[in-house]
């Protein structure tokens, strides 16, 4: 018998197909290719997603927050500035709504809205809603510390104006999402305005910052813009503007500074005006730029220039007598003058301001070519290029479409018509002796060559002309300064109501000072003056005389005029020239 | 060789620590700055409010205010004044 050994026995010998092992040794290999290929996929292109989700978890983005730029005045004085404030979130989702009563109470009071405005709020569908925005710093540290949860605290920023009314039609004003709306802020949005930035970082289990991972973009804080305003001179303007206009029961008024050597604008008032730091209930009254925005007809204001064709071109010099009567008709309407005379000078014309012998000196002298040419090149007609919203260009119709009583009414500033500031800029050419000066609203303080308009010997004439107006037997005796001479023209127009010209008045002084040596040029303009006298010479020349004598004494400008001294050191009044006897010379420390 | 192993695996270990303890390190020192810069922030907003306070006061409008009702002054007039004038 053939022996049998233990683990040979026969009878476990199975006789299976061979097929079974080779599926199961298939199916193994298969899940296995189908493991490989997963792990392939997951490790090759499939990569990103996964490698998102980790990053997800443990890195944020944060932003870089970016600041506006600040306003500053030609002396470095912040005139807009952007102060860090917070806004108050609620996360509606998480408010609990068993919140106490008394905090709700408290965080209303603190957020200065009511009881129910809160409750009502924290009650809307919407996952997160501002509950208010631009608060104080102080106050949101209250609120923080209410501890109530869901309630949340936001950075933002908040633009604060020191000096509020007086600047306002000057810097504008931001709105709640830091944007300019109006002035300066608006028309230099693109430098003021910052980029926010971004970063990346790593963050831990609770949150906390722990790694930076980098910089995706630099955040760039906005530029800092310097005027060329001065907030002394601009309070100055505005306060002359403002205390006339409530005087005279006037509409509005207006007022431009320049300084004649450098181009810069000093100071641009107007009232009424606004607070830029409470801008609840404007309206389009107060939010208007006046001196810019405004079109006139510029009267009697424009006649320097009608003259100065004429003496340019040779035809009369300031002793030329003219024969002018008490009305002179020209188209179908008599010209007539406020006072007749029997005969004027050409400069006693500007000096009394005879609407008649204007019209005939253009009449007579000039022909409508040579008017409108001086009148476009002092700058009627065109838009001032100092990047101001809202500039206009006013109106200065083509001559060839004038008929003779347009010539005659343009001579002395009716058919024509400009901004308050384009007659401040017009009347630099005397100042600078024929020079017509660039204007900037950038601080630029150094001396601007200008476009020769007319000849300095014309210029030298008509600034003499000029003084007599300010001098007794002129129409403005009221816009001397004290310690300076000064020249200048008054203005009376007769408002446009509708078609035709109304019983209101607009009244304006424009002239330059100090006439020895002229270094400002400023305008005035004061709408519908009621009770009482609408003249420029008795309404708009005393405000013209207060900007300059305090405008002068702040730029430390020599008086020019004899002043009579009131205490002098060996005692007794003199009535002495300034320039030589009250300047003494001292020599320099250094 | 088995001890060229030990010394590079103490190495490796000593390596791995301090990897470890630098890690550490530059993580406290990244919250230091990142305290420091919210602080240099601060600092600013800081600087930037008392610039806004001290303009506040120094406004025009309260320095006519201050100088009429409270101090009694006048505006300078010429009549008054005497000017010097620097030699040259």
């Amino acid at each position: 018998m053939r022996p049998v050994g233990f683990s040979t026995t026969p009878n476990l010998v199975l006789r299976l197909p061979m097929w079974r092992s080779r599926l199961m040794l298939f199916l193994l290999f298969f899940v296995f290719m189908l493991l490989l290929i997963r792990a392939f996929w997951i490790q090759g292109p499939g990569n990103a997603f996964y490698e998102a989700k980790g990053v997800r978890g443990t890195q944020r983005e944060l932003e870089l927050p970016a600041s506006r730029g600040k306003i500053l005045d030609r002396n470095g004085q912040v005139i807009a500035t952007s102060l860090e404030a917070k806004s108050v979130i609620a996360y509606n989702d998480t408010v609990p709504d068993d919140l106490a009563a008394d905090k709700v109470r408290k965080l209303a009071s603190l957020l200065q809205i009511s009881e129910a405005d809160l409750r009502k709020k924290l009650k809307e569908e919407r996952k997160q809603i501002f509950l208010k925005r631009q608060v104080d710093p102080e106050i949101a540290q209250q609120i923080k510390q209410l501890e109530i949860p869901g309630i949340g605290l936001n950075n933002e920023y908040r633009r604060f104006y020191p000096e509020g009314e007086a600047m306002a039609h000057v810097v504008g004003f931001t709105n709640v999402e830091d944007r300019g709306q109006e002035g300066m802020e608006l028309s230099r949005e693109k430098d003021l305005a910052g980029h926010a930035g971004q970063r990346r970082v790593v963050v831990d289990r609770l949150g906390r910052v722990v790694q930076e991972v980098g910089i995706e973009q630099l955040p760039q804080n906005g530029k800092d813009l310097q005027l060329s305003v001065d907030s002394k001179i601009q309070y100055i303007a505005y306060n002359a503007v403002k205390s006339a206009v409530e005087d005279h029961h006037a509409k509005a008024g207006g007022a431009v500074v320049l300084d004649t050597q450098t181009g810069e604008i000093l100071a641009l008032a107007n009232y009424p005006s606004y607070n830029p730091n409470d801008r609840r209930n404007l309206n389009g009254e107060q939010l208007r730029n006046r001196v810019l925005t405004d079109m006139f007809e510029p009267g009697s204001t424009i006649k320097p220039f009608t003259v100065s064709a004429a003496l340019e071109k040779g035809v009369i010099n300031p002793n030329t007598v003219l024969p002018i009567g008490s009305s002179y008709l020209v188209g179908k309407k008599p010209i007539t003058d406020t006072h007749p005379n029997g005969s004027l000078s050409v400069a006693q014309i500007i000096q009394k301001s005879s609407n008649i012998g204007a019209a005939k000196i253009a009449m007579n002298y000039l022909s409508p070519e040579e008017m409108w040419d001086m009148y476009s090149a002092v700058g009627f007609g065109q838009a001032p290029k100092i990047g101001f919203p809202g500039a206009v260009t006013g109106t200065l119709h083509p001559y060839k479409k004038w008929v003779a009583s347009d010539q005659a009414r343009v001579a002395f500033g009716y058919g024509l018509s400009g901004s308050l500031f384009q007659v401040a800029r017009a009347y630099t050419i005397f100042a600078r002796d024929g020079e017509l000066v660039p204007l900037t609203i950038d601080r630029s303080p150094d001396f601007k060559p200008g476009t020769r308009v007319i000849s300095a010997k014309t210029a030298q004439e008509m600034r003499q002309m000029l003084e007599t107006v300010t001098q007794p037997g002129g129409t403005a005796v009221k816009a001397q300064a004290d310690g300076y001479r000064v020249g200048g023209k008054t203005g009376t127009a007769h408002k446009l109501v509708g078609k035709g010209y109304g019983n209101k008045y607009l009244a304006y002084f424009a002239g330059i000072a100090p006439i020895s040596s002229p270094r400002i040029s400023v305008a005035v303009m004061i709408d519908e003056p009621t009770g009482g006298s609408y003249y420029g010479g008795d309404v708009a020349a005393p405000v013209f005389s207060t900007i300059v004598s305090e405008t002068l004494r702040t730029l430390n400008v020599l008086p020019d005029s004899s002043v009579k001294q009131a205490t002098l050191a060996d005692g007794g009044a003199t009535d002495t020239p300034v320039a030589s006897a009250k300047v003494q010379h001292v020599v320099s420390k250094k | 060789m088995n001890r060229a192993t030990l010394t590079l695996l103490s190495l490796l270990l000593i390596c791995a620590l301090s990897l470890v303890a630098a890690q550490q390190r530059a993580r406290k020192l990244f919250i230091a700055l990142e305290h420091a810069q919210i602080e240099e922030r601060q600092l600013n907003q800081d600087w930037l409010r008392l610039e806004y306070e001290q303009r506040n006061l120094s406004k025009s409008a309260r320095i006519r205010d201050v100088a009429r009702n409270q101090l009694h002054m006048v505006p300078i007039s010429p009549e008054r004044t005497l000017y010097l004038k620097e030699a040259k």
